[in-house]
């Protein structure tokens, strides 16, 4: 298939998901519409979690850290004056912040850069430890910014967290936001840095002695992967227009983790995925735990029954299907038609893989 | 071929549990956080709601339906919780979260889809700050405060106190400051102001520190498990000052894990039987509350009671289940006869209400003072 082909194709794509925001904004309710901007948003998280963990092979689990250092960055940036001056009781919001007020859109990118900022500081040291060790150390990092959060209230107003944020947030947003994650790090991978990523992943030793400079490429993994977390945490903050402390447990991290290991490490396709199914599963479950009448026999009412059934359903995928739904796959064009071909004549569908 | 069989179960359910049968009911929505760290919080607050809703079950002349969330004590999860029941139950009206942080995620949204709500315990001024749609049971943190503030330096005749606040807990900050702000502008000296975070264990350095001051009080206005601690590890040192609270210590738990260390602990809170506030609602919740749960009342359950029936009586008032309607019989309000005392809203959305003071005496709490808004 041709390069323009594809290039028409993707064009195309982009035009109908527009068409669609356009029909949803207006014709989905808003609950719908809550849970779809929550999913992109996951889909943002994920994705830019998976370039760090599923493509250059880091076990970083620092993302809840980095969310929540965009999420307040962007915040503070948007926040009406007239709240600042509200909400800051325990201590006034010291300059620059206090005056402050940008446009959605700088604000984010804004949050986006400072998770980054922190991400080269904090890479630095500790992208040279490997495996478990670099887990530990990154979910440190992300217990040390909430508990920096709850401690320094003239900037984040401590444990009473952010409110009165402005919900600009909508599925433009997310689904823009998502498309152009998806976009960088698809072309980012698609790179000679992402081969070297890719070689990182498979074997260290052999990567370095190939000439692949660990530190560097490391480091930039990190950094592209904290920036779209801030981004997601801008958004979320203006999707939830309360923020505190507390939002960002080790519990946001591992959400994270299980739609990205849902999806199958290495394979932005499948996170994507994931990360809806892993939204509207936890809501559509919601009826299982409400206690129903079969008319015959009645379920009484069992708060976290959810949780269990979604648990299972996690360890089916994991136990029948261990590299995730997608395994390293990805959706390509070409494997499209090549599905598409075979369905029509099933001879053929030796000579073609799935690519 | 098993996840073929697990598939078809699993989607068998599915449609079993939406096949609900059309009855003519007023659904009425609650967000609790059942599961997560303020489970216990959720489950208190269920204990009022069902027992008003067991002797209270119809409006206008339809069954009450109450439809449960989780919000698994996470704001994501809130606004989702609220943003359910407003879109796909279509509830007439909602009852709120414990827990401010909590609350304030699903208020938004109940607000902005213009469906009223009542809450029962969250105290923070912005749970109903610029929300026409949303009011409360309760009293508010800075009346709270300043009413604890007050009590110490009027009635203890206290003119140093020391605070131990929880950083962590947006209730326990908010209250410390309040508190602060009145005791300093009575004139009393806080001698020192130190942190803790939820779930620490030794907390001798900060008793240390408060000991050799002068300090006649301690303030520690967080959630009783760590304020047990707090109080048998500064008694071990030596601490002979007054311990004063807010709502949160007015739980059985608190004298069953400070046992002795906790005698003489103040705190203000919602209700107590003795006080002159209680009504003749009071003393029928209490025998029905023993009956049904065969445990004392909390003044959790008297909360939550008090706001399904503030609610119910606000849909009859209106008489008809119009989200407008509802919301002025709601701003209307006027010595509405609860439980707990009577409760009149501010044109604020907030409930007009005493605070009751109450103090540890022989491991059982006595009623003290009220203290007026």
């Amino acid at each position: 298939m041709s390069k323009t082909k594809k290039q028409l194709l993707t064009t195309g794509a982009l035009i109908l998901l527009g068409i669609c925001i356009l029909w949803a904004q207006s014709n989905f309710n808003n609950y719908t519409l809550r849970i779809l901007n929550l999913s992109a948003i996951y889909a943002i998280l994920g994705v830019s979690l998976n370039l760090i963990f599923g493509f250059t092979g880091q076990f970083s689990l620092g993302h809840a850290g980095f969310m929540a250092i965009g999420a307040y960055t962007t915040s503070l940036l948007i926040i009406p004056k007239y709240y600042k001056e509200m909400t800051f009781l325990i201590e006034p919001l010291i300059w620059p912040f206090s005056v402050l007020q940008l446009p959605f859109i700088v604000a984010l990118l804004l949050g986006g850069l400072f998770a980054a900022i922190f991400a080269i500081i904090i890479g630095l040291p500790v992208l040279r430890l490997r495996g478990d060790y670099l887990g530990i150390a990154t979910l440190g990092f992300a217990e040390i910014i909430r508990v920096i959060a709850n401690n320094i209230p003239q900037i984040t107003n401590g444990a009473l967290g952010l409110k009165g944020i402005p919900a600009y947030t909508n599925l433009w947003w997310t689904l823009g936001f998502t498309v152009f994650t998806i976009f960088v790090i698809k072309r980012l991978i698609a790179s000679s840095y992402g081969r070297a990523l890719m070689a990182i992943r498979e074997n260290e030793i052999a990567a370095e002695a190939i000439g692949v400079s660990l530190t560097y490429h490391k480091v930039m993994s990190f950094t592209v992967s904290a920036f779209f977390a801030g981004i997601g945490g801008g958004l979320l903050a203006s999707l939830l227009t309360t923020i505190d402390p507390r939002a960002f447990m080790f519990v946001m991290t591992f959400n994270i983790l299980i739609v990205v290991v849902i999806g199958g490490l290495g394979s932005i396709t499948g996170t994507v995925i994931a990360a809806f199914l892993f939204n509207f599963m936890l809501e559509y479950l919601r009826p299982i735990e409400q206690g129903f009448d079969l008319g015959f026999i009645s379920f009484p009412e069992i708060p976290g029954l959810r949780m269990v059934t979604f648990s299972l359903a996690l360890l089916v995928v994991i136990i029948y299907n261990q590299n995730g739904l997608m395994g390293k796959l990805e959706f390509t064009w070409q494997g499209l038609f090549d599905f598409i071909d075979r369905i029509k004549n099933p001879k053929n569908s030796d000579e073609k893989g799935v690519s | 071929m098993k996840k073929k069989i697990l598939f078809f179960v699993l989607m068998g359910l599915f449609i079993l549990s939406s096949v609900v049968v059309a009855q003519d009911v007023i659904k009425i929505g609650v967000f609790e956080p059942m599961t997560g760290p303020f489970a216990v919080g959720g489950e208190l607050s269920m204990q009022g709601y069902r027992l008003a809703q067991m002797q209270n079950p119809t409006v206008l002349g339809k069954k009450i339906e109450l439809v449960v969330v989780d919000n698994k004590s996470d704001k994501v999860e809130a606004a989702n919780a609220v943003s359910r029941l407003v879109n796909h139950n279509d509830v007439v009206a909602i009852l709120g979260s414990y827990s401010s942080g909590l609350t304030i995620p699903g208020a938004e949204v109940a607000n902005k889809a213009k469906v009223p709500m009542v809450v029962a315990t969250a105290t923070n001024p912005l749970v109903t700050m610029g929300k026409e749609y949303i009011y409360r049971a309760c009293f508010i943190d800075p009346f709270q405060g300043s009413a604890l503030a007050k009590y110490t330096y009027n009635n203890l005749g206290i003119k140093k106190a020391a605070m131990l606040v929880d950083v962590a807990q947006d209730y326990s900050v908010g209250l410390a400051n309040f508190y602060n702000r009145t005791y300093k502008e009575l004139g009393g000296e806080i001698v020192s102001n130190l942190k803790y975070q939820t779930g620490d264990q030794d907390f001798s350095a900060q008793m240390t520190q408060i000991t050799s001051t002068d300090a006649g009080a301690l303030f520690f206005p967080g959630y009783f498990g760590d304020v047990a601690l707090i109080a048998t590890q500064g008694r071990e040192l030596g601490f002979k000052g007054v311990y004063m609270g807010g709502d949160t210590l007015d739980n059985p738990k608190l004298l069953e894990i400070a046992g002795e260390h906790a005698e003489g602990v103040v705190a203000t809170t919602f209700y107590h039987p003795d006080a002159p506030a209680a009504t003749e609602a009071s003393q029928i919740f209490i025998d029905e509350f023993i009956k049904e749960y065969d445990e004392e009342p909390n003044a959790v359950s008297v909360m939550t009671y008090d706001a399904y029936n503030l609610l119910i009586s606000a849909i009859e008032k209106a008489g008809s289940t119009d989200a407008d309607a509802i919301k002025d019989a709601l701003a209307s309000t006027e010595d509405f006869v609860g439980a707990g005392g009577t409760i009149t809203i501010d044109d604020m959305g907030n409930a007009i209400r005493p605070a009751v003071v109450i103090k540890v005496v022989n491991g059982e709490f006595v009623y003290e003072a009220t203290i007026q808004p």
